[in-house]
């Protein structure tokens, strides 16, 4: 891992009275792209409210640079927030919207029109600059939103579902331009996404957060060879299984659902349909487990509501709860 | 072969005509005797030039218009100054309480004019509780500060309420990613949210000048004759020196001249509500807030507690009415014989009007509400149109409504045992365009779907409206008749200028009692009127309460 630029010691937070994070600890390299997934109410959002300044902490540390930021209020950390409405001026132009950062900092004009300009680039927004924020797009907005905290020169951002509410189409083309503009300016995130594919995808490391603890932390692949525990595994999209007195993940492309037999494990068919290029079935185990497989779209499924037989081939080993 | 073709059913005309009703009720009883007034005083008085010169050359008429100008202005200066600190702290803020405290500020929108003005008294008038411990205080208890303190105790929480609604109406998301761009509090109040607060606190001073213009109770009780508003001095026109031309026109050049501020209240409204809620504010924690917080939460309890103190005041006048006087004096001396005789019948009699009046004024508008209701679902795309027809009565004021159905509707039902219908009908058109408002907020968010199911599964419209919207908007339309009630209670000024003797209600005791220097029949009068109307405000209360927790 890079150097560590943000460290996060033992946070808590409590909203509304309610605990909602449990002594997270999390470090987050220079230029580092983190991604932080975890199902809704998981406390990402208030992780990231916490480190942006935006609530406050009951217990723990937060680090950047060497300097105890816990206290500082928002304005005063030199991290920006990019939530999933791109919450532009909407009296203001593309360019004012951009500038705005280096105008708080006191720049002069000339010179915040100049990084306007270049956070605009970094975004492919050239020729933007003079329209207003509502004759945008969902996802030019977004990109205005990305270059004007890039503008801000913060030294971390902090990326709260920013794809959303951007159609499916949209989205892929704004990953891979969102990650370029943040990587080519040595800048470091933290990405919040519900989205396990969106993750997965865009992360140098993820984090998995469940109930308010990060529960599982490493590369994409790191987290796929090794889930570690039933939750985290059900989260990334594993069949979780019993094995041996214990509990193991399988992947849904190497779960098969064959005949019904005495020493089988078996399941009740519930349906079968197409997803992408893929034909996936789910079946109700035993325990009232939701059991999925995935195989070529000819495949000839067992019909609904059937008792079937569950065979599956490769298996990771998980701390069952 | 032919295949028959079902007829498809279509919206029918005639569930619009259940508009008929309410859109008569008002044509009738608001719109054409005010014209006819109008259009009287026009020709008697000699047109452009008897307005001209009934407002302008005649001394107390220029002098009422120019009090009406004065009290309006100070009272919407002093509103703002003082609501718009405590309606951010309302918005911005947490603290235990939010929730009570924003519905204590709807308390004196269902509050007897009167019963504040006798509070003021108690407190800065002659042998006042505080002008008594502090006599350089009673500046406060007569003139032109008497009635500016009356105004605030209704107003202020108009400014404080609006102000707060435009705070909410500021982009959450976008003064939370402002402060991450490195935006100090005061330039995110700059860039953010001063614009929508201000646009807020604009709403509720625009009001207060209106409201203020037009006191009528206030400058009547406070203050006298020299200080009387356009609507004190119509009165007196009318009622006192008999000169209805004059009246007629003067109450013209009051609705001519409160046209601008009305046509600016309507625009400002129009764009807060454009505004909506844009993502949510969360509100900050005091004690994160460094000094400013602190500071507007101190401003903020000593408006609630001005408030609190004047009703209190009241309650607490009518059990020891003087230093030194028998304790509950205020309550029995509402029953003595002095009283019966100075009101002309006994106070069970004038409680029994009181209801009386509130209860036809609640009826009359549950019923019109109830249809227009109806309508209104089958033909949303009236709702603009019917909504600025019904709201039409807001520019008619107490005296100048009253003023006119004795004009034109006297006549027609003969004799001064009809007056009752006149009060009770005036009571309603006022009541009219909150009680609509109230159905309108929760039928304008409802989802048709259920009405569509129903009618898929065989409900007529009628039926369906019944069963499927009515429990939806159930909690609107019993708010819209207690709404008409409390109004009913508590309305002084259309009453007064319209009652005789065998009709007095509460509101017009009070004022009776202390003009004629009862002090302690009008402490227990001014109680009992308050204390019922804090019970409607609690059932009121009640029903938003579950409201909010079944849309929950």
């Amino acid at each position: 891992m890079p150097e560590v630029l943000l460290r996060i010691d033992r946070l808590e937070a409590v909203v509304d009275r309610l605990p909602v994070l449990h002594g997270i600890d999390l470090e987050l390299g220079e230029g580092e792209f983190l991604a932080l997934m975890g199902p809704n109410g998981s406390g990402k959002t208030t992780l990231l409210r916490c480190i942006a300044g935006l609530e406050w902490p009951s217990a723990g540390r937060i680090v950047l640079a060497g300097r105890d930021v816990t206290d500082l209020p928002a304005n005063r950390r030199g991290i920006s927030l990019l939530l999933s409405e791109a919450a532009l001026f909407p009296n203001r132009t593309v360019l004012e919207n951009v500038a705005y950062a280096p105008l708080v900092q006191r720049r002069s004009e000339a010179e915040a029109r100049e990084i306007a300009a270049e956070a605009l680039a970094a975004v492919r927004l050239e020729g933007f600059e003079g329209r207003p924020g509502y004759a945008l797009s969902m996802g030019e907005r977004q990109r205005v939103a990305l270059a004007r905290a890039i503008a801000a020169r913060p030294r971390v951002i902090l990326l709260d579902e920013p794809f959303a509410a951007i159609d499916p189409e949209v989205r892929g083309e704004l990953r891979g331009d969102f990650r370029r503009a943040l990587a080519s300016r040595g800048i470091s995130s933290i990405h919040v996404t519900h989205d396990r594919e969106e993750g997965l995808f865009l992360g140098d490391r993820v984090a998995v957060m469940l109930e308010g603890r990060i529960r599982s932390l490493g590369s994409p692949a790191e987290l796929l060879a090794d889930p570690r525990s039933a939750a985290v595994a059900r989260f990334l999209g594993f069949n979780v299984l019993p094995e041996g007195g214990g509990v193991v993940a399988v992947d849904p492309a190497d779960t098969e659902f064959v005949d019904a037999a005495p020493d089988r494990f078996s399941a009740q068919m519930l349906a079968a349909g197409t997803v992408g290029r893929e034909s996936v079935g789910i079946a109700r185990g035993e325990s009232g487990e939701r059991i999925e497989a995935r195989a070529a779209l000819d495949h000839p499924w067992p019909a609904a509501g059937s008792t079937i037989g569950v065979r599956w081939t490769r298996t990771r080993r998980v701390a069952s709860e | 072969m032919g295949i028959a073709r079902e007829r498809v059913a279509r919206p029918r005309l005639g569930e619009a005509g259940l508009l008929i009703p309410i859109l008569l009720f008002v044509l009738l009883f608001a719109l054409v005797p005010v014209a006819l007034l109008f259009g009287g005083g026009w020709v008697n008085g000699g047109g452009a030039v008897g307005l001209y010169d009934t407002v302008w050359r005649e001394a107390t008429n220029r002098a009422s218009l120019y009090n009406s100008l004065e009290q309006g202005a100070l009272s919407a200066l002093v509103a703002f100054g003082v609501g718009y600190p405590a309606g951010i702290f309302l918005a911005r803020y947490a603290f235990p309480g939010r929730t009570a405290a924003r519905s204590f500020l709807l308390l004196p929108f269902l509050l007897p004019t009167v019963v504040v003005v006798v509070g003021i008294l108690d407190l800065f008038g002659p042998g006042g509780t505080i002008s008594s411990a502090v006599p350089t205080l009673a500046w406060f208890g007569e003139g032109v500060p008497g009635i500016v303190l009356a105004n605030l105790v209704f107003n202020v929480p108009l400014v404080v309420l609006y102000t707060a609604l435009g705070c909410e109406s500021a982009s959450g998301d976008l003064e939370e990613t402002s402060r991450t761009l490195g935006a100090s509090p005061a330039r995110v109040y700059r860039d953010v949210w001063a614009g929508p607060s201000l646009i807020g606190a604009a709403v509720g001073v625009v009001l207060t000048f209106v409201f203020a213009a037009l006191a009528f109770a206030s400058p009547l009780m406070i203050c006298g004759p020299r200080c009387y508003t356009l609507e004190a001095q119509v009165y007196a026109l009318s009622s006192t020196f008999l000169e209805p031309t004059a009246a007629s026109l003067l109450a013209l050049a009051a609705v001519l001249i409160l046209l601008v501020p009305i046509v600016v209240y309507v625009l400002l409204a129009s764009r807060l509500r454009e505004r909506g809620s844009r993502g949510p504010i969360r509100p900050q924690k005091l004690s994160r807030s460094g000094w400013i917080g602190p500071a507007f939460a101190i401003e903020a309890s000593l408006v609630f507690a001005g408030i609190a103190i004047v009703l209190f005041t009241v309650l607490a006048r009518s059990l020891w009415p003087a230093p030194g006087g028998a304790f509950g004096a205020g309550w029995s001396d509402l029953v003595s014989s002095r009283t019966t005789a100075t009101l002309g019948i006994p106070i069970g009699n004038v409680i029994v009007n009181t209801f009386g009046f509130a209860v036809f004024a609640a009826a009359a508008t549950f019923v019109l509400v109830l249809l227009a209701a109806f309508a209104l679902r089958h033909r949303p795309r009236w709702e603009g149109s019917v909504s600025t027809y019904l709201f039409l009565p807001l520019l008619v004021s107490p005296v100048l409504l009253a003023f006119s159905l004795a004009e034109f509707w006297r006549p027609l039902l003969g004799g001064e045992s009809t007056v009752w219908v006149l009060i009770g009908v005036s009571q309603a058109i006022l009541a009219l365009p909150f009680a609509l408002q109230s159905v309108q907020v929760p039928l304008s968010g409802l989802s048709t779907a259920p009405s569509e199911a129903a009618q898929s599964l065989g409900a007529s419209r009628w039926t369906a409206f019944w069963d499927a919207d009515i429990p939806r908007i159930r909690n609107g339309i019993v708010t819209a008749g207690l709404f008409a009630f409390a109004i009913g209670l508590g309305e002084f000024t259309a009453t007064y200028f319209l009652y005789t003797p065998p009709f007095t209600t509460l509101s017009v005791a009070v004022y009776t009692l202390q003009r004629e220097r009862f002090s302690d029949a009008t402490a227990g009068a001014a109680a009992l009127l308050l204390v019922v109307s804090l019970a409607v405000f609690a059932i009121v209360l009640g029903m938003g309460r579950s409201r909010e927790r079944a849309h929950a």
